[in-house]
């Protein structure tokens, strides 16, 4: 016992030079929070007797504070005598029993919890009349040039200590139980709290360097999206098994089911597929990071898309060839949308960009489907588009085979989707049309 | 650098010893909250204003009329009775009378729509107001009813508080200018105020269980308004220090034991610094210079910033295990800004949201488990522990002292309480709710415990009311500024503060 916390703070405190509060040490040692303060004296004495000032100490004190305070309104007594009459004329006169012993301020105690850092400390119990206890709240190498930064302690401990259950592990620690809390588990749920720090993450921290291009795309999930990313690449070019995929599903799903408690399946399907239950909006997951939409919301959406992309809707040719002449690059994402669709149906271009074409050269593992409990999982083909900055400074875009995992609650990918788009688009862009247009302005007055 | 200071708190600065230290359990009190203040699902602001000075009107005019009339009755000067008049406008020159309406106060410094308008057209908008009054200089008081208006003179105004949608009696007689000289006014008072228990009571009744049973001590409330988390690092050391102390981690035993008696905590209001999605006038005008000139109104999704409701969240989510949780908004949170304010929403949440109600109501979950983290209104009410609290978020309380050359924040909300009015200046000079039907801010009974959040300084003290009705009132400081937590016993209903302080320098 002695030799591991001795040695636990030698090594943070002396060697590593950090900032150990007694919170960071009892859950180090997984002891009691009071036990922890003792630890850390017994170093600081011990320390500090072998050689002066090596270790540097902040101290908590708790007790009663001589009023020196502004914030102190009703220590003086005196006043409050004069005061009284003042307020017999005061608020309301009024009141059938308006006997003016209103408000008479009356001391409450002021109890002080100070942390104060050893120098100060003779100084600062000086003004104490009375202090209930005092212990040393860290330890710390060299002085402390700003006591804030014991905040990282803290920190530390939400960002080290997350995966504990707080209504488990906590007890040892001595924080105060109760017995009556009451948390809900299941879907829609985040996971036990506390902050489950996304940055720890170490397959997120090699992803951003995997993925270079779509960096942009990806930066509002920056922290997410690549995570997922990783393992689809590695599978079509190594075919490693299931379980990192899964891994990073989980994750994924964490982290959006605290974003999307509405709709867990969407929440919970891998990031790489996000677009599966919303298949035929493909067209635009380059600005699609809507992941708890309805699907109405989808359509509307799909629809106005389509309606930017060809303005003139399905029925008029001319004008789409005409645009097909003028946009090339919209053209040729159009057909290379058609492609997509047609050899995979749930398209979702979302996610890597170094899946090259030799990899799946290389392996071409099956589309493999299982089903269990109404939902199918597995992997599949699906085209990517890539556009890339070539030597000369084009852009060039390109359409890469790539394999993702996904799970959905669909029975099958339909086939309609080659038609459906742009059909739908277009029943999207005429609802959409009605409304702008159609619509009475008085309804806009009228009282919903 | 053996510092011992008698025996007790040498005991955390000695070697590691043997002893065993028993695991504390935090006292449960009875939480029963009330949803007086949330509004309808589906609203529609539509509504004119100026129905809800008349619901208001309706609604305290009765009350009045008892206090006045029984006041009033017998009110003779030289040999003349007072007479009741029904409408302000039936008041007759040099006639005895009392009446009741609405009052607003006329001042010449009080926000005013036109001149909003017009700030925008100058170069320099005057710097927002302090006081609405000028010490009483070019002020004007006013009695208004469905009728009209009256102009209200004389001393006894003087020696009481009164700010526009107060509903008053006021007697005297109307002179030759045609101004009603004041002789004495009449509030309401204190409503009714239901004994403790009353609803925990019925509720036990009517579920058919014996309800004299005794009921264990329910410890103290612990109450904090203004944490203000904010973007910047290196300001939250109180902060945790609180938290550490409310897990009962820091300090002595016999602390520790102490702090296992603090059955709950109420947050009341500015938990975050800068989280209102309409920026004031102020940060409209200093993003303006930011981005050279161009003006850009209401909410700006690129200068969001998620970390200060992440440390918020983490924080909330790291007390959770151990104590439960209310949660008032207050002026400077992310939600509606206009009274009553609706509560945060559990979105803001994703770590201590497991502990909310979920958003489908299990009928099967116990009272204690659905309120384990509640997210409420502000202003909100609720049982505690048998006791009424009225919690308010502090907007309320300060736009009445803009009103008032009075600085006694007490002196204000006794005199909120006796209005009968949570927020009397709504809506004339703070945004609410257009309400239709009757105004949700008439208090229609009396509470134990009145905490206002958000108040540059503590302050406590007791009223009493015509019938007997004791109420607490507490001014909480904001805790950014002050490091001030109240702790309110559940049994004596006595105050007690602790203040977290961090020594620095010198």
């Amino acid at each position: 016992m002695a030799q591991e916390y001795t040695e636990y703070l030698a090594v943070h405190v002396l060697n590593e030079q950090q900032l150990v509060s007694y919170r960071t040490l009892s859950r180090a040692l997984k002891v009691h929070c009071n036990l922890a303060k003792q630890m850390l004296y017994d170093f600081h004495h011990k320390q500090n007797t072998k050689k002066p000032g090596t270790v540097h100490a902040t101290y908590l004190l708790t007790g009663i504070r001589r009023v020196t305070t502004s914030s102190q309104t009703n220590g003086i007594h005196s006043q409050d005598d004069e005061d009284i009459p003042m307020q017999s004329s005061g608020p309301l006169p009024s009141s059938s029993a308006a006997e003016p012993h209103d408000s008479i301020p009356e001391s409450s105690i002021i109890r002080s919890i100070l942390l104060v850092r050893e120098e100060h400390l003779a100084q600062a119990k000086s003004t104490f009349d009375s202090i209930s206890s005092i212990h040393i709240y860290s330890l710390e190498c060299n002085g402390l040039s700003d006591i804030h930064t014991l905040t990282e302690c803290n920190r530390q401990i939400d960002v080290n200590y997350a995966s504990e259950d707080p209504l488990q592990a906590w007890k040892q620690y001595g924080t105060i139980q109760n017995p009556n809390v009451k948390r809900r588990v299941g879907k829609g749920t985040a996971p036990p709290p506390p902050a489950a720090p996304i940055e720890k993450n170490p397959q997120a921290k090699i992803a951003p360097s995997a993925t270079t291009a779509k960096a942009k795309e990806a930066e509002m999930k920056a922290e997410v999206k690549p995570a997922a990313a990783v393992p689809t690449e590695k599978k079509g070019s190594t075919t490693t098994s299931f379980p990192k995929p899964v891994q990073a599903k989980r994750q994924n799903s964490d982290i959006f089911k605290s974003f999307s408690k509405a709709k867990p399946p969407a929440a919970a399907s891998p990031v790489p597929a996000d677009p599966d239950p919303k298949g035929e909006d493909d067209l635009m997951t380059g600005f699609s990071d809507d992941e708890g939409l309805d699907d109405d919301e989808l359509e509307k959406e799909v629809g106005e898309a389509a309606k930017t992309l060809q303005p003139a809707g399905k029925s008029k040719k001319e004008r789409e060839a005409e645009l097909q002449a003028m946009m090339e690059q919209e053209d040729e994402e159009d057909e290379a949308m058609e492609d997509v669709t047609a050899a995979t149906p749930d398209a979702a271009p979302a996610a890597d960009v170094d899946a090259p074409a030799k990899a799946e050269e290389a392996e071409e593992p099956k589309e493999t489907v299982t089903i269990e409990n109404g939902r199918r999982r597995g992997k599949r083909r699906i085209m990517k588009k890539k556009t890339v900055k070539d030597e000369d400074g084009y852009l060039v875009t390109r359409e890469e085979a790539a394999w993702e995992s996904f799970s959905e609650e669909e029975p099958q990918p339909k086939k309609i989707k080659t038609a459906a788009p742009s059909q739908k688009a277009s029943t999207g862009a005429k609802k959409g049309g009605a409304k702008a247009g159609g619509g009475n302005i008085m309804s806009f007055f009228s009282k919903k | 650098m053996a510092i011992q200071n008698g025996d007790s708190d040498g005991a955390l600065l000695s070697k590691p010893s043997d002893q065993e230290y028993p695991s504390l359990n935090r006292i449960p009190a009875n939480y029963n909250p009330l949803t007086n203040y949330n509004l309808p699902k589906n609203r529609h602001y539509t509504q004119q204003y100026a129905d809800m000075y008349f619901a208001r009107l309706a609604q305290l005019k009765p009350a009045v009329e008892q206090v006045a009339a029984e006041a009033w009755q017998d009110f003779e000067i030289a040999g003349e009775r007072a007479r009741r008049v029904d409408r302000v406008l039936d008041v007759r020159q040099g006639e005895l009378c009392w009446v009741i309406g609405t009052c607003y106060m006329e001042m010449p410094l009080k926000p005013n729509v036109l001149d909003d308008i017009g700030k925008e057209h100058w170069i320099a908008a005057p710097p927002a107001r302090q006081k609405y009054t000028e010490g009483g200089e070019g002020d004007q008081v006013m009695l208004e009813d469905e009728s009209g208006r009256l102009r209200l003179t004389g001393g006894a105004l003087r020696s009481v508080l009164l700010v526009t949608g107060a509903i008053v009696a006021v007697i005297g007689t109307e002179n030759k200018d045609g101004d009603f000289e004041v002789l004495d006014v009449r509030v309401a008072d204190l409503p009714r105020q239901p004994p403790r228990w009353e609803r925990d009571d019925g509720d036990t009744a009517v579920r058919g269980k014996s309800v004299s049973k005794p009921r264990p001590s329910g410890g103290k409330v612990a109450i904090v308004s203004g944490l203000s988390f904010s973007g910047d690092v290196g300001d939250t050391l109180p902060l945790e220090l609180l938290s550490e102390w409310l897990l009962g981690e820091s300090a002595g035993p016999d602390d520790q034991q102490d702090t296992s008696t603090i059955s709950r905590l109420i947050i009341a209001g500015n938990s975050i610094a800068h989280g209102c999605p309409i920026p004031s006038r102020e940060e409209v005008a200093a993003a303006a210079l930011k981005s050279r000139g161009q003006k850009k109104y209401g909410y700006d999704s690129a200068s969001y910033n998620a970390a200060p409701t992440a440390r918020f969240d983490t924080w909330l989510a790291n007390l959770l295990p151990s104590i439960p949780i209310t949660l008032l908004p207050g002026e400077s949170d992310p939600t509606a800004t206009s009274l009553p304010q609706q509560a945060i929403h559990a979105a803001m949440f994703p770590h201590s949201r497991a502990y909310m109600q979920p958003p489908a109501v299990d009928h099967s979950s116990t009272e204690q488990e659905r309120s384990w983290f509640t997210s409420t209104t502000n202003p909100t009410e609720f049982d505690l522990q048998g006791w009424r609290f009225l919690t308010i978020g502090g907007q309320t309380l300060n736009d009445v002292y803009k009103y008032l050359s009075t600085n006694d924040r007490l002196e204000m909300m006794e005199a909120m309480l006796r209005w009968r009015l949570t927020a009397p200046t709504a809506p004339d000079t703070l945004t609410c709710y257009p309400f239709q039907d009757g105004d949700a801010f008439v208090l229609k009974e009396c509470p134990h415990v009145y905490v206002a959040g958000c108040q540059p300084k503590f302050e406590t003290g007791v009223i009493e009311g015509p019938q007997g009705q004791m109420v607490r009132l507490l001014a909480v400081p904001s805790f950014r500024e002050t490091g001030e937590v109240v702790v309110v016993d559940l049994e004596s209903l006595g105050v007690e503060v602790v203040k977290f302080e961090v020594w620095e320098g010198g």
